[in-house]
């Protein structure tokens, strides 16, 4: 086996994407507990939180896109043409949806009125005003784009756990720490 | 939607109304233009600015620069009528933690007195009641013309939630719900006559 020689991404990379998995996660489980609370001022708490986290997911995924272009990415472990085709394209929507669900969220806040504030210090102006219709769309919309989101985490988890499992080609052992890689031979 | 007939028959209604209103021997109100004026306000809830509004009040303004003392504004605000972040928030500040509009549907403001303060500035003295509570409020306006010849009178002031018992129990905590809300008026007048 060439594994010594094995491309994997950079630590940098490696770290990113490790933590939008981290972020991702607490805030769709933030977010999915916080709606159906009765309102109270925990709700509120939780809300602000979900909004610090979700503009946090917004800037790591802002990095790793520039480190992308810094640092390109190993080359493709061997696979069929359409498998390749599917990664790009599942990745690409990926780094889209990353993008605009914070960017939804936002707007949404926004349109109910409820300034958001970054972490209680840095305050987004407000794009769109306070519309009632406009904040229904706006919730639906980022909903919708989470749901889809969370389709594309399966097919990215299910195709990752595959190529390890089934095809043992080393496509998740270059996004693994290399500590973890190491004791996992 | 009504038939024509009966906005006719509602119109026709209003305007005796109106008459009778005017016939009155006290200074005449002046029709405030509702659809450009507004009752808002701000509080902060968690470090953010939250803003919300009334939708359905009735105000009575005679405002007469040359004579101030025949000069009044009166305010009744129907607080059922809020609008805020969500119909979830609406329902919750309807409460009795909160305005209880079940038993105290309607806030009053009424003015005690105006003072000409220069220029367009006027100061407008009064008691607010809300949710039971009477307090002394005092709201500096300012008086400006707009293209149309109506006269504009914004004017803000703070006042304190807790002063009226507005969110009580796990609301009292000032941390989330601050105690002052900022109360902005304005208010839109026709041209002298």
């Amino acid at each position: 086996m060439m594994r010594c020689v094995r491309a994997r991404y950079s630590g940098v990379a490696i770290a990113l994407h490790w933590l939008t998995v981290g972020l991702v996660f607490a805030n769709l489980t933030l977010g999915l507990s916080m709606v159906p609370l009765p309102l109270s001022p925990r709700k509120l708490q939780w809300y602000m939180w979900h909004k610090w986290i979700g503009i946090t997911v917004f800037i790591v995924v802002c990095m790793r896109l520039a480190w992308r272009l810094y640092r390109r990415p190993p080359p493709h472990v061997a696979m069929p043409d359409w498998q390749r085709r599917a990664a790009y394209g599942s990745h690409l929507l990926m780094y889209v949806l990353l993008t605009l669900i914070p960017i939804s969220g936002w707007l949404y806040s926004s349109s109910t009125g409820i300034e958001v504030v970054y972490l209680g210090l840095l305050p987004l102006p407000d794009l769109v005003p306070k519309d009632r219709t406009l904040a229904s769309v706006l919730k639906w919309t980022h909903y919708a784009l989470n749901s889809a989101l969370f389709a594309l985490v399966l097919v990215h988890v299910i195709a990752a756990l595959k190529h390890h499992f089934i095809d043992r080609d080393g496509t998740l052992a270059r996004m693994l720490p290399v500590a973890w890689t190491r004791s996992h031979p | 939607m009504k038939p024509l007939s009966r906005h006719l028959r509602s119109l026709a209604t209003s305007s005796v109304l109106a008459a009778v209103a005017l016939a009155a021997p006290v200074a005449s109100a002046q029709d405030v233009l509702v659809d450009k004026s507004e009752i808002r306000f701000v509080a902060k809830q968690l470090g953010v600015n939250v803003d919300g509004r009334f939708r359905k009040w009735k105000a009575n303004v005679v405002f007469l620069p040359a004579d101030l003392a025949k000069s009044k504004a009166e305010f009744d605000i129907d607080l059922a009528s809020i609008d805020l972040a969500s119909e979830d928030s609406e329902r919750e500040i309807r409460g009795a933690p909160w305005f209880d509009t079940a038993k105290f549907p309607v806030a009053h403001f009424s003015s005690t007195s105006i003072k000409d303060l220069g220029g367009d500035k006027y100061e407008i003295a009064g008691a607010l009641t809300l949710k039971g509570v009477k307090r002394d409020v005092v709201v500096p306006v300012t008086v400006k013309k707009d293209a149309a010849g109506n006269r504009v009178a914004e004017g803000s002031f703070t006042l304190m939630r807790l002063d009226f018992n507005i969110g009580t129990g796990m609301w009292s905590d000032t941390k989330t719900v601050t105690n002052d809300v900022v109360v902005r008026v304005r208010i839109v007048l026709p041209p002298a006559t």
